[in-house]
């Protein structure tokens, strides 16, 4: 509906009189709110109805409007007396409003106190927890170092060009067991891979022995500990005619054992 | 009455949205002759129209933070208030005996030429220029204003369909704001 249509259909009219339905008085307020000139035509038209009344006014008698005020009158006095009842009220709450106002910053103070010893006991535990936590990936990642670093020293052993790999293979007392070794012929040094070796018994290692001039001489000890088995550099050897690994007391003997011989190969 | 304006709407309103007595006074003396004529035609009893005047001014003070302005006119909506009033004790069963009584007294005509109309609006005769509106549009006027009819009472009084109530009280009340305007 455009403006003149709602203009010229009366409901205008209906609405200032107080004679529009409840759906019409909104429709009308909804026209309004869409187009404020709206508003001056009703405001017109009521103006009209207005003077319209007050041509037709009939004075009333004079008692009415006493009647009215001296009801209005005793109302008010009772809300004044109410309102100075609040006064009073609070005149008195006065004397008491410095020691409440004190109450309310000790409480406030001991609420603030409260609330600061759970953020600090929360954060100095999550503090703790990011420490440890920190702790253990740290330790991880030394031991990936340490892992990665032993890793790159056995591909440097077996890469390197003047290592001469020597595969010792498992004798009749322990055929499935082998082992590795790299000797260096430029400085003579011995490194062994003893990954294929049987897990040693308590109390036990393995101990490498070089064969020169028909003798055997300690080459060192094997380190297999923590399971851990990574190429580890023995004892140097210009020449040698042989190698062979057996099963020892910890610490090593000075001779082999022959009977816990587990691998061996000539050169 | 008070002739010469103290307030504007404006004043007026906040003055009464604060509980300001004398406004309430002004407001008093400006308006209630002109509700006391509707109040007054509707029941046709001086007395008890008096008594209706006296419960709505009460409520207009009392009611008055739920005047809205952006709804309307001060006065349209302390006249729907008291119209309202009225015809809420029309409809009560003490009214309807009354009635009957008075009924015989006082005519449309008797009211109109009532010896008790507010003279002092009237100095430049407004009441002159209305008498330049058509009976059907003054009778259509008056049955809404005066008579508290709703719209399809005044459609079953003129024998006319609702749909026409409305386009002629448009007619109506635009000849009144010409009529006016003059």
């Amino acid at each position: 509906m455009n403006k003149e249509d709602i203009i010229s259909s009366g409901l205008l009219e209906l609405y200032a009189l107080g004679l529009s339905s409840p759906e019409e008085t909104l429709q009308v307020e909804a026209w309004v709110k869409h187009f404020p000139e709206l508003k001056k035509e009703i405001e017109e038209i009521e103006m009209s109805l207005e003077t319209y009344a007050q041509s037709n006014a009939i004075e009333p008698s004079a008692e009415v409007k006493n009647k009215i005020f001296a009801s209005i009158s005793t109302s008010q006095q009772g809300n004044i007396r109410s309102i100075d009842a609040i006064k009073n009220n609070t005149a008195q709450a006065k004397i008491y409003r410095i020691p409440s106002s004190f109450k309310f910053a000790a409480a406030a103070a001991i609420i603030l106190l409260i609330g600061s010893i759970a953020f600090n006991y929360f954060y100095y535990s999550k503090y703790q927890s990011l420490n440890s936590e920190l702790q253990v990936a740290q330790n991880k990642i030394e031991q990936e170092r340490q892992a990665n670093l032993a890793m790159k020293t056995d591909i440097n052993v077996m890469s390197d060009k003047n290592a001469l790999p020597v595969v010792l293979n498992g004798t009749p007392h322990a055929p499935d067991a082998l082992a590795k070794i790299y000797w260096m012929k430029n400085t003579g040094q011995v490194y062994v891979d003893p990954s294929n070796l049987p897990a040693t018994p308590e109390g036990k290692q393995y101990q490498l022995w070089a064969i020169v001039d028909g003798k055997p001489v300690d080459a060192g000890m094997i380190t297999t500990e923590k399971g851990i088995y990574h190429i580890q550099k023995m004892k140097s050897f210009g020449h040698a005619q042989a190698f062979a690994i057996t099963l020892e007391k910890t610490g090593g003997s000075s001779t082999p054992t022959m009977d816990e011989m587990y691998v061996i190969a000539k050169i | 009455m008070a002739e010469i304006k103290k307030y504007s709407e404006e004043e007026l309103i906040h003055l009464l949205k604060n509980r300001d007595q004398p406004a309430f006074a002004y407001l008093y003396d400006n308006y209630s002759a002109a509700l006391f004529g509707v109040i007054f035609k509707m029941l046709e009893d001086r007395e008890l129209a008096e008594d209706v005047l006296q419960e709505a001014f009460i409520k207009i003070w009392n009611n008055f933070s739920n005047y809205d302005s952006l709804k309307g006119r001060l006065f349209t909506w302390m006249m729907n208030l008291t119209r309202n009033l009225t015809i809420d004790t029309i409809r009560s069963k003490g009214y309807k005996k009354q009635s009957k009584i008075q009924n015989s007294e006082n005519s449309v005509d008797n009211i109109s030429n009532n010896s008790n109309t507010a003279e002092s609006f009237d100095a430049l005769g407004i009441r002159k220029h209305l008498t330049l509106l058509k009976n059907d549009q003054k009778q259509i006027i008056d049955l809404a204003y005066f008579g508290g009819f709703t719209q399809e009472e005044i459609s079953n009084q003129l024998g006319i369909p609702l749909g026409t109530v409305k386009t002629r009280m448009r007619t109506a009340i635009f000849e009144l704001r010409k009529v006016l305007r003059n």
